[in-house]
C-alpha cells in the first residue's frame, strides 16, 4: 500500500535538480521536499494503522480461526474439480438457468438504461434551457439525493426487499438490478450530456424546434457512442450481479450454485462454475469488442467516471459488422428475454402487492436499534469497515502479483520473449476472470467451510472477488499506457529494466491507488452480500433482521450503511483529488 | 415599404453584461423586405443587437418587438412559433458535428415537424428533395451524406446557410455569415440570404462596407453600443463610414 506515496510524482512532473526553488513558471507554489516526505509519512502511518486495526478486529485474541471440521469438505471440493457432474438432466437445468441469468441481466440493463436516460436528462443542465425556476431546482436536488441513496443500497438488499413484497417473481431481479444501476447510469449520462457542446442545441431551439426533437438532434449523435459503450459495460456488471442475486432465490445460475453448495454436491458446483466462467468470458470479450469499436473507453475509465477516447476519436470506418449486429439484435433479444423470464408487470399492481408494500413502508419508519442497542450496531459497522479494509488488502496483493502479467502484450514485440509473455498472459487473465466471475457469496460459502464465521472469511471472499476486478482495471489501464517515456530513457542509454521501472512505476502506482480507492467504496457496499451468507458485519445483521421481518431495525441498519458509504465516498473523492494535485 | 406592422421595432432597447453596457437606448424600426447591414468595429455591439432581435438575449432596458410581439411576454409554445419565423446564422455555426450533412440541413425544419417525424428522420432522412435543392443552391450538392465534422470551414458555413434555407424564415438574422468565404461565394451567399419570392427581411452584420452597399438596402452603424449612422445603402459612402471605423 506504500505505493500510493509515489502517486503525487507523476512522470509529468519530474523533479530535476535544476528546477528553480521559487515560484514555478505556471505560477503555482512549488512543493517542498519536506512536504512531500511529510505527506508520504502521514499516508504510510494511516494505511499501516488502518491495517493493524482491521487485522486486530478480524482476529480476536485467543479465538480459534480455522475450522478443522470443515477442512475435509474443502478437500472433497478440491478432489472433484476434474469430475464435474455431466448428468443430462442436470445439464438441462444448467442450460435453463444460464438462459434465465442472461435474460434477467438483459432486462435489468434495459431498465437501468431507461432510468438512466430519463434521470440523466433531468439531472443535466444542458436539457434545461436558461435559468431554472426554483421548483425545478429543488426537484433536481431531491432526485440527486434519492439516486445517491438508491445506489448505495446493494442489488442483493434491494432483491431481499422486493422478495418480501412481490414474492419469487422475476420482476424482483429486474427491479433489483434496474434501480441501483439506473441511479448510477443517470449520474454518468447526465455528466455525458453536459460535456457535449450546447451551441447546436441553442441554435435548434432558436429556430423553433420542439424540446424533444432539439435534444435528439443536438445531444444524441455526439453522446451516443459513449452511452453505447457505457451500456455494454453496465451489461457486464449486470451479468455478475444477476448471478449474485441467485442467493435471494430469484433463479438462474446463482440460485443453482447456492442450492448445489448447500447440498454439498461438489460435482454440480464445478459444472456450474465452468458454465459461469464460459458465459462471463464470452460476454466480456464481446462487450470489449463493441466498446472498443464505438468509443474506445476502457472499463477502467468508466468505473472511475473518466471519459477518454483513445486516438482522440472513433475509427473512421464507422461501426464494425459485429457492433451493428449487436445493436440490431438488442431489441428482439430484450423481447425474447421478457418472454423467457415470464415477466409481467401485473404483479406490481396487484392488491396483495399494494397491501404488503403499504405494510412494509409503514413498518420501515421510524427506524429502531437492534437488540443490544447502539453497541451492537456500531460493532457491526466497525466489522464492516474492517472487512472492507482487509478485503482491499487481499485485492491489492492479488493485483500486484497477477496484474502486471494480465496486461495484453504490446503487438510490436517479437521473438521468444514475446511468446513467453503471451504464455503468461493467458493464465493471468484467466485467473482474474475466475476470481471475478464466481460471485462473492460463493467464495464466502467456501471460505466459511474452512474458517469460523466472522470478519475474516467475509474479507477473504470479498478480497478474492475484488482482486479479480481490480486486477483487470489496472491491467487495462496498463495496456493503454504511453510508452514514449520508456523509449526515451532507453534511447538515452538507461538499461532496459531500470528504464521500465522508472517510467512505468509511478503511473502504474497512480492507477492502482485511484482504482483501489474507488473499489474500496464499492467494497464497503458489497460487505452486505457476504453478510447475507453468514459472515460478519452489517450485512449479516441486515439479513437476519430482514428474515425476521423486523423492518424498523432494517431501516436503522440501512441508515448506518448509507452513512458509511457516504463517508467513504466523500473521503475517497478527497483523497483522489489530493493525489492528483 | 409597407405601412403595416414593422418586422423589428426596438424602443430604447439596452443590454448590459454586469457592469459593461453593450447597448444603450437603441431605437430602430425595420419593415418587411428591408435588407439591413449592421456595420461597426469589433466590440461595437453588433452581435448583441442581433441576439436581441433573434430572441437569444433579452434586453435589460427598453423593449424589443419582432413581428409585433415581445418575446419576453409570450408563453413557451407561442414563443416557439415566433422563433420558427426567425432564421439565424451565428459566427459559431452550431452544427451537429457527428451526423451526416443531410441531418444538419433537416434540423432547420424541426420547428415544423412532429417529434415522431423528427426522430424517424434521424434514422431515415426525410424530405431529401428539399435538402438536396438547398445544398445545390450553396454548391454543396455532393455533400448530402458527408460527415459534417469532415467538411472545411467554408463548407460548414454553407451547410449552416442551407439549414436556414429549408427553414424558410420570414426574417433572417445573420452574424458575419460570410467571414470565412471567398469574395465570389460571399456575394452569392448574401444574395441567397436576402432573395426570397415573398420579400424576406434581412439583418446582417458585416465587416466589408462594399458588400453592404451591394446587397443591402439600408446601413446601420454602431459605435460603442449606440446607433451613430442609419442611412439608405446608396448613401453609405466611404466618407460617411469613416467616423464609424475611426479608432477611439
Amino acid at each position: 500500500m506504500t505505493l500510493q506515496l509515489d502517486a503525487p510524482q507523476s512522470p509529468q512532473s519530474p523533479q530535476s535538480p535544476q528546477s528553480p526553488p521559487s515560484v514555478s513558471a505556471t505560477g503555482r507554489k512549488p512543493v517542498s521536499g519536506r512536504r512531500v516526505l511529510l505527506r508520504r509519512l502521514t499516508a504510510l502511518v494511516t494505511v499501516a494503522g488502518l491495517l493493524a486495526w482491521a487485522a486486530d478486529r478480524a482476529v480476536p485474541s485467543g479465538g480459534e480461526l480455522v475450522n478443522r471440521g470443515g477442512l475435509a469438505l474443502l478437500d472433497d471440493l478440491a478432489a472433484t474439480a476434474l469430475r464435474p457432474s455431466l448428468d443430462p438432466g442436470f445439464l438441462g437445468v444448467v442450460l435453463e438457468a444460464t438462459a434465465t441469468t442472461l435474460a434477467l441481466a438483459l432486462l435489468g440493463t434495459a431498465g437501468a438504461l431507461v432510468i438512466g436516460l430519463v434521470g440523466g436528462l433531468v439531472l443535466s443542465d444542458v436539457a434545461w434551457s436558461g435559468a431554472l425556476p426554483w421548483p425545478v431546482r429543488a426537484g433536481r436536488l431531491v432526485l440527486r439525493g434519492a439516486l445517491v441513496a438508491v445506489r448505495s443500497v446493494h442489488e442483493l438488499v434491494w432483491a431481499l426487499f422486493f422478495v418480501s413484497v412481490l414474492g419469487l417473481d422475476p420482476l424482483v431481479a429486474v427491479l433489483a438490478l434496474a434501480l441501483p444501476f439506473g441511479a448510477q447510469s443517470a449520474q454518468v449520462f447526465g455528466e455525458t450530456f453536459d460535456s457535449a457542446p450546447d451551441a447546436p442545441l441553442r441554435a435548434l431551439r432558436a429556430a423553433g424546434a420542439k424540446r424533444c426533437s432539439a435534444l435528439a438532434y443536438a445531444l444524441l449523435p455526439g453522446t451516443a457512442p459513449l452511452l453505447l459503450s457505457y451500456s455494454f459495460y453496465r451489461f457486464e456488471c449486470a451479468l455478475r450481479s444477476a448471478v449474485v442475486l441467485g442467493v435471494a432465490g430469484v433463479g438462474g445460475l446463482g440460485f443453482e450454485l447456492t442450492v448445489s453448495l448447500q447440498s454439498r454436491n461438489w460435482g454440480e458446483v464445478w459444472t456450474l462454475v465452468a458454465v459461469l466462467l464460459a458465459l462471463a468470458g464470452v460476454v466480456e470479450l464481446w462487450s470489449n469488442r463493441v466498446r472498443s469499436d464505438v468509443a474506445v473507453v476502457t472499463c477502467a475509465d468508466w468505473s472511475v467516471g473518466q471519459e477518454r477516447s483513445r486516438d482522440g476519436g472513433r475509427s473512421p470506418r464507422g461501426l464494425s459488422r459485429s457492433t451493428r449486429w449487436s445493436l440490431a439484435l438488442a431489441v428482439p433479444a430484450i423481447g425474447a428475454a421478457w418472454w423467457w423470464a415470464g415477466l409481467s408487470p401485473v404483479g406490481l399492481a396487484s392488491a396483495r402487492t399494494q397491501d404488503l408494500a403499504g405494510r412494509l413502508l409503514s413498518d420501515l419508519w421510524p427506524p429502531a436499534l437492534p437488540e443490544g442497542g447502539l453497541r451492537v450496531l456500531t460493532g457491526a459497522a466497525l466489522d464492516t469497515v474492517a472487512m472492507a479494509v482487509l478485503a482491499m488488502t487481499v485485492a491489492v496483493v492479488i493485483t500486484l502479483l497477477v496484474g502486471p502479467w494480465a496486461g495484453r502484450p504490446r503487438a510490436d514485440r517479437r521473438g521468444p520473449a514475446a511468446w513467453g509473455r503471451w504464455a503468461v498472459w493467458w493464465p493471468a487473465r484467466l485467473l482474474l476472470l475466475v476470481l471475478r466471475s464466481i460471485p462473492p457469496t460463493v467464495w464466502a460459502v467456501v471460505a466459511l467451510l474452512g474458517l469460523f464465521p466472522g470478519v475474516l472469511p467475509g474479507a477473504l471472499a470479498l478480497g478474492l472477488y475484488t482482486g479479480g476486478i481490480l486486477g483487470r482495471l489496472v491491467a487495462e489501464a496498463w495496456e493503454t499506457m504511453d510508452l514514449a517515456p520508456r523509449e526515451s530513457l532507453r534511447n538515452a542509454g538507461v538499461p532496459r529494466a531500470i528504464s521500465a521501472v522508472v517510467s512505468m512505476g509511478p503511473p502504474s502506482a497512480n492507477h492502482l491507488v485511484t482504482y483501489t480507492l474507488y473499489r474500496f467504496e464499492i467494497c464497503v457496499r458489497d460487505t452486505a452480500i457476504v453478510g447475507v451468507v453468514g459472515a460478519a458485519g452489517l450485512g449479516r445483521l441486515l439479513s437476519e433482521r430482514l428474515a425476521a421481518f423486523d423492518f424498523p431495525v432494517v431501516t436503522g441498519i440501512l441508515l448506518v450503511s448509507l452513512l458509511i458509504s457516504f463517508a467513504t465516498e466523500v473521503l475517497g473523492r478527497r483523497l483522489r483529488r489530493a493525489l492528483r494535485a | 415599404m409597407s405601412a403595416s406592422t414593422p418586422v423589428i421595432r426596438l424602443r430604447g432597447a439596452g443590454r448590459r453584461f454586469g457592469a459593461h453596457e453593450a447597448l444603450a437606448g437603441l431605437d430602430l424600426t425595420v419593415h418587411a423586405g428591408e435588407r439591413v447591414a449592421v456595420l461597426g468595429t469589433s466590440g461595437a455591439g453588433k452581435s448583441t443587437l442581433l441576439a436581441l432581435v433573434n430572441g437569444s438575449l433579452e434586453p435589460t432596458s427598453g423593449s424589443v418587438e419582432v413581428f409585433g410581439e415581445d418575446p419576453a411576454g409570450l408563453t413557451a409554445p407561442q414563443r416557439r412559433l415566433l422563433q420558427r419565423r426567425i432564421g439565424s446564422v451565428n459566427q459559431d455555426l452550431a452544427l451537429i458535428e457527428q451526423v451526416r450533412v443531410v441531418h444538419n440541413v433537416n434540423a432547420g425544419r424541426l420547428g415544423r415537424w412532429s417529434t415522431t417525424r423528427a426522430l424517424a428522420s434521424l434514422v431515415w432522412p426525410h424530405s431529401l428533395d428539399v435538402v438536396r435543392d438547398a445544398l445545390e443552391r450553396v454548391d454543396l450538392g455532393w455533400a448530402l451524406y458527408e460527415r459534417t465534422e469532415r467538411l472545411s470551414g467554408g463548407e460548414r458555413q454553407r451547410v449552416a446557410i442551407a439549414r436556414l434555407l429549408v427553414q424558410q424564415p420570414e426574417l433572417v438574422v445573420a452574424d458575419e455569415p460570410v467571414s470565412s468565404l471567398d469574395p465570389v461565394r460571399a456575394a452569392r451567399v448574401l444574395d441567397l440570404l436576402g432573395a426570397s419570392p415573398t420579400g424576406r427581411t434581412l439583418m446582417v452584420s458585416l465587416h466589408q462596407p462594399a458588400l453592404a452597399r451591394e446587397h443591402c438596402t439600408r446601413v446601420v452603424g454602431l459605435r460603442q453600443g449606440r446607433i451613430v449612422l442609419d442611412v439608405p445603402a446608396a448613401d453609405a459612402t466611404d466618407e460617411a463610414l469613416h467616423d464609424l471605423y475611426e479608432l477611439v
